[in-house]
């Protein structure tokens, strides 16, 4: 009982840790670069469920993204106004800024707290919805169909959320009919003055909950049934393993994190815009699977922070436009280097367990 | 312990216009070693996907006690008890020797995903279940000492063994050998053959066996069949198959007696044959 629990309640200490820490001492620099981090965590340690422990090859990751954060965007957006008629203030866990911005008068858990725990949940399910209906269909067959309807996938949900009407300002809002605010996805124009609430607390309380999911499925009988789907679809059968159900098991999974990855995005940027979100990004979360390793956690964590902490580093301004030719550079190297990425399949505690195993 | 059978009845297989397997038909029980045998390109291999399920028949029934089980999954007819290996081995390379054994045990798994990633009391109860009958397993067949390294990494002779304690994993009724001793030398094939039999005695499954190497299909079975072409041309016990007339021809390519006249009149001749 006690082993179930105490890895979910570190998760929520070092996401309450995190933001407490981070927030105190913080001026704003840092609260934007972990949520960045702590986002691009979710989305590669999602996608390498199903790229990384069923060996399918997904591009559509972005597409999953989108759809969890326009559905927050308009569930916080239109929402909040509807079901509370004035905006909730958000509550010490939701507070997005340095804390010395802070109103001394702020409640620690409000009823818009909680209001974001079921947005993002919501824009979780949304996704994982999606990705049963694109998977039902194209993960029964073998090979790179899956690549190819993932990729389409991606395009249609950024075109038809890019034809979506336009934004309805809140001073409308009560002339709106339902109808409006389901279509008002805001354009190409993107989604903009989505209250915040994604805070360090709930990205992190999510990296951990993603990163915990995915390491719990890597050691069960479900997530070796992955593992040997990977390995040999064929020999996984004989073995009575349902791959079907199985690599569409992950593929909802995998899709629930982007969801939840996009409900983030929307709500700590308070934007969200579709056109960014194309199949450049979902490429961009590929990188990172790969670089890391096929199905290594760890891996995935790693490659997650280097690749999106690099750019900053390096100075954003005149590195930025040359992102693209680094990503395509660092992915030669290391295909020629290290083939099977940084990690391999191998988590980080292997490799030290190896060491130990060879000395003693 | 129950007694299976497995029936297959009159199965054709055809592949666009080539007949690949026509009118075979052969019953496996419980306790018995059958071999199926035949020169290369014979169907043998496809009688096996046949059998697991990688093909549907064309025509004829399959039957595992009484029941059908052609056209399912192969994971379906797995899970009612065929369990097989494969002829160019399929390990599951990268995971541990250990893994490559539990997957196979996850139908014992009875415990959901949620279960799983909450780690429900079901959960470590079916996986403790699982890692002991593993361990037993792979004990059984020596391959304990290896059993955190890659299966991939094994020297073939352990491979071919892991791949039958792997098949076993899964609670077999029938167990269906693809060439379990091609590539081992003698010594190997020594130990194999003591294995199977040893196995036969402690698990309660009939084994149909594909086998190249006639030493071990002698030694080894109850009674076997020889297929050329798809097509049965021979059944018996071993002695009966090695004086066959018909299979003495598929596999030389001529008629027994023809064989026997030109070495005859080789000895004439006086050349050596």
């Amino acid at each position: 009982m006690i082993r179930s629990i105490f890895a979910p309640l570190m998760v929520l200490l070092i996401a309450i840790g995190v933001h407490g820490l981070v927030g105190r001492y913080d001026d704003g620099y840092w609260i934007n670069q972990l949520t960045i981090i702590g986002i691009a965590i979710i989305l590669a340690v999602s996608l390498n469920i199903v790229n990384g422990f069923t060996g399918q090859f997904s591009i559509g990751h972005a597409g999953f993204l989108s759809l969890g954060g326009y559905l927050a965007g308009s569930l916080l957006y239109y929402g909040s106004v509807m079901f509370f008629q004035t905006r909730p203030e958000p509550g010490f866990f939701s507070f997005t800024q340095p804390f010395d911005r802070m109103d001394p008068t702020i409640v620690w858990w409000g009823i818009g707290d909680l209001f974001f725990l079921c947005v993002c949940l919501s824009a979780g399910l949304f996704a994982a919805v999606a990705g049963l209906i694109v998977g039902l269909p194209s993960l029964r067959l073998r090979g790179d169909y899956l690549a190819i309807v993932t990729v389409g996938f991606g395009e249609i949900v950024r075109i038809l959320i890019e034809s979506s009407q336009r934004q309805v300002p809140l001073s409308r809002l009560n002339r709106a009919d339902g109808w409006d605010l389901v279509t008002g996805w805001g354009s190409a124009m993107g989604f903009n003055y989505i209250p915040k609430f994604g805070s360090l607390f709930w990205v992190y309380l999510f990296v951990g909950i993603t990163i915990l999911t995915a390491i719990r499925l890597k050691y069960s009988t479900h997530g070796r049934a992955y593992l040997s789907i990977r390995e040999d679809e064929i020999a996984a059968e004989a073995m009575g393993v349902r791959s079907t159900r199985y690599k569409i098991q992950a593929f909802v999974i995998s899709a629930f994190f982007a969801g939840i990855a996009g409900a983030l995005t929307a709500s700590s940027q308070g934007t969200i815009n579709a056109t960014e979100l194309a199949f450049m990004k979902s490429l961009e979360i590929v990188v990172i699977v790969v670089l890391g390793g096929m199905g290594s956690v760890s891996g995935a964590v790693l490659a997650a922070v280097v690749l999106t902490y690099l750019p900053e580093l390096l100075q954003a301004e005149t590195f930025a436009r040359y992102r693209l030719i680094l990503y395509a550079l660092v992915l030669i190297f290391v295909m020629i280097l290290r083939p099977r990425g940084l990690m391999g399949t191998r988590e980080v505690w292997d490799v030290f367990r190896r060491r130990r195993g060879v000395q003693g | 312990m129950t007694a299976a059978k497995l029936e297959v009845q009159n199965v054709t297989k055809i592949f666009g216009g080539l007949t690949a397997v026509r009118d075979f038909s052969i019953v496996v029980e419980t306790g018995q070693l059958q071999g199926l045998i035949g020169p290369n390109g014979a169907g043998k291999t496809t009688c096996f996907n046949l059998l697991t399920g990688v093909y549907r028949p064309d025509a004829g029934k399959i039957l595992l006690n009484g029941k059908r089980i052609d056209g399912r999954r192969p994971s379906s007819i797995t899970s009612s008890g065929i369990a097989r290996t494969f002829q160019n081995i399929r390990l599951f390379r990268d995971l541990t020797v250990l893994d490559n054994v539990r997957v196979a045990c996850h139908l014992r798994a009875r415990h959901t995903l949620v279960g799983a990633l909450l780690r429900l009391p079901n959960h470590y109860r079916d996986e403790a279940h699982i890692r002991a009958h593993s361990i037993r397993l792979l004990e059984r067949f020596g391959l304990l000492d290896r059993s955190e390294e890659l299966a991939g990494n094994l020297p073939y002779g352990d491979q071919r063994r892991l791949e039958i304690a792997r098949a076993l994993a899964t609670d077999p009724k029938i167990l269906l050998l693809d060439e379990p001793a091609a590539g081992m030398n003698p010594a190997e094939k020594i130990a194999l053959k003591e294995l199977i039999r040893q196995l036969l005695k402690d698990f309660p499954v009939g084994i149909l066996l594909i086998e190249h190497d006639m030493d071990v299909v002698m030694d080894l079975c109850d009674r076997i069949t020889v297929l050329d072409y798809g097509q049965i041309i021979a059944t018996g016990k071993p002695e009966e198959i090695q004086c066959d007339e018909k299979v003495i021809e598929a596999y030389l390519g001529c008629p027994a007696h023809s064989v026997e006249e030109a070495v005859q009149k080789d000895l004439e001749r006086g050349t050596d044959v």
